[in-house]
């Protein structure tokens, strides 16, 4: 999957938009939206802030647990854990990196938020790669990887996949079979 | 007010075997998109959502070309048209490359499916798959197999096309839970054990553990 997509699918987060013009409420097709009120808050999907936030007509409202406090306590949970902590968000690294780029001026200490995500990044993407290197020299054939995120399984996806299906036909052509099964071409 | 609660119960009868909201639909499709996008072989088609997301669809854009350019309503619809559009597209694609890559296998599979099975194949993709086979088989003709000896000038695709390999290794996350689903052994030494799989856990398992499960819908490939 490529990178991109999982981003699309992070696009469906809500946020909260605190919007400068009014509109009724719309129904879309995935849901009804609005009504939108000059200054007051209403929740919409993060493509559709991003896009109104780039015309200019909302503000948007970091989203709770983007907040230097709790982020460090995330950052010390999952340096002391060894499995992966529950995360605030199934989409917390495309967010970060969406909401920074697009409208880091209506996030307070936008710096310090982008270091604190990607060191929790960087230490479960760390623990991945070693749980993935466990379950391939230990020869497992299920492994349970609860709170890990979409994007972190995507960064390992086609290498960590592609390396257990070429051990396996590896394994296959060694083990003598009864009545030949496998492709010999 | 009465009216649209006339309106409102006129609706839930007519829909009364499929209560299904538009939401719901995209999610479903959405759903479809992520399973044949990780699955290793074509799952079941899903025609039916297919056509009631073009409806949907047709029916927004017929309402948009009624409204006057540059209004934001107009345009918010069309953002989300435009990534309803992106996941139908991308869900047809990944069918497609699939009935390329496994064209003879998929052919042979709904020669054989009983009468009143549902189909793995919509109409379309079923002309395509035959319309394929056909192509390759005259394309070696004309490139190789004429120039052959008498004797070597058939091909037998269901052989040299590879299977679709379902022992792949993939990502799941669990929507039903599931009682003692058996893990075979990847080794002579191991033993097989049994699992459950909680709700809203996530796996990494062979598909062929869990395929029937993934086509009922129970688990979700990511």
């Amino acid at each position: 999957m490529d990178p991109s997509e999982v981003e699309f699918l992070a696009e469906k987060e809500m946020v909260t938009i605190i919007s400068n013009f009014s509109l009724d409420k719309m129904y879309l097709i995935g849901g009804d939206l609005g009504p939108f009120n000059p200054g007051l808050p209403v929740n919409v999907p993060l493509w559709l802030a991003l896009n109104l936030k780039q015309r200019q007509k909302c503000r948007i409202v970091p989203p709770e647990w983007m907040d230097v406090e709790k982020l460090e306590e995330i950052r010390e949970q999952e340096r002391k854990e060894e499995t992966f902590t529950p995360i605030p968000n199934p989409h917390y690294m495309e967010l970060t990196k969406l909401l920074l780029n697009h409208a880091s001026d209506n996030i307070p200490k936008a710096d310090e938020i982008r270091t604190l995500v990607k060191d929790i990044w960087d230490t479960r993407v760390a623990k991945l790669r070693l749980s993935a290197d466990s379950f391939i020299s230990q020869l497992e054939a299920h492994a349970k990887l609860d709170n890990l995120t979409l994007m972190e399984i995507n960064t390992t996806r086609t290498f960590l996949l592609d390396s257990l299906n070429s051990m396996y036909k590896l394994r296959a052509s060694l083990q003598p079979q009864p009545a030949a099964k496998g492709h010999h071409y | 007010m009465a009216d649209a609660f006339s309106e409102a119960s006129d609706r839930s009868e007519d829909d009364s075997q499929d209560v299904m909201t538009p939401a719901e639909l995209i999610a479903k499709l959405e759903q479809a998109w992520l399973n044949e996008k990780f699955s290793p072989e074509l799952m079941e088609s899903k025609s039916e959502i297919v056509e009631c997301v073009m409806e949907q669809l047709t029916h927004m854009e017929g309402n948009l070309q009624r409204v006057r350019k540059g209004d934001i309503k107009a345009s918010i619809h069309r953002m989300e048209i435009d990534r309803i559009r992106f996941v139908l597209s991308s869900y047809l694609r990944s069918r497609l490359r699939k009935i390329e890559k496994y064209f003879p296998h998929i052919l042979e599979k709904e020669k054989s499916r009983a009468e009143g099975d549902p189909s793995f194949l919509s109409p379309e993709e079923f002309a395509f798959a035959k319309e394929y086979l056909a192509n390759t088989e005259s394309y070696l003709k004309t490139v190789a197999l004429r120039h052959m000896p008498p004797n070597l000038q058939t091909v037998d695709m269901l052989k040299a096309v590879p299977k679709p390999c379902l022992d792949s290794f993939v990502f799941l996350r669990v929507h039903e839970r599931q009682e003692n689903i058996l893990v075979e052994p990847e080794t002579d030494e191991q033993r097989e054990y049994a699992i459950d799989l909680e709700e809203g856990s996530q796996h990494l398992m062979r598909y062929s553990t869990i395929a029937p499960l993934v086509a009922s819908g129970a688990v979700q490939l990511i």
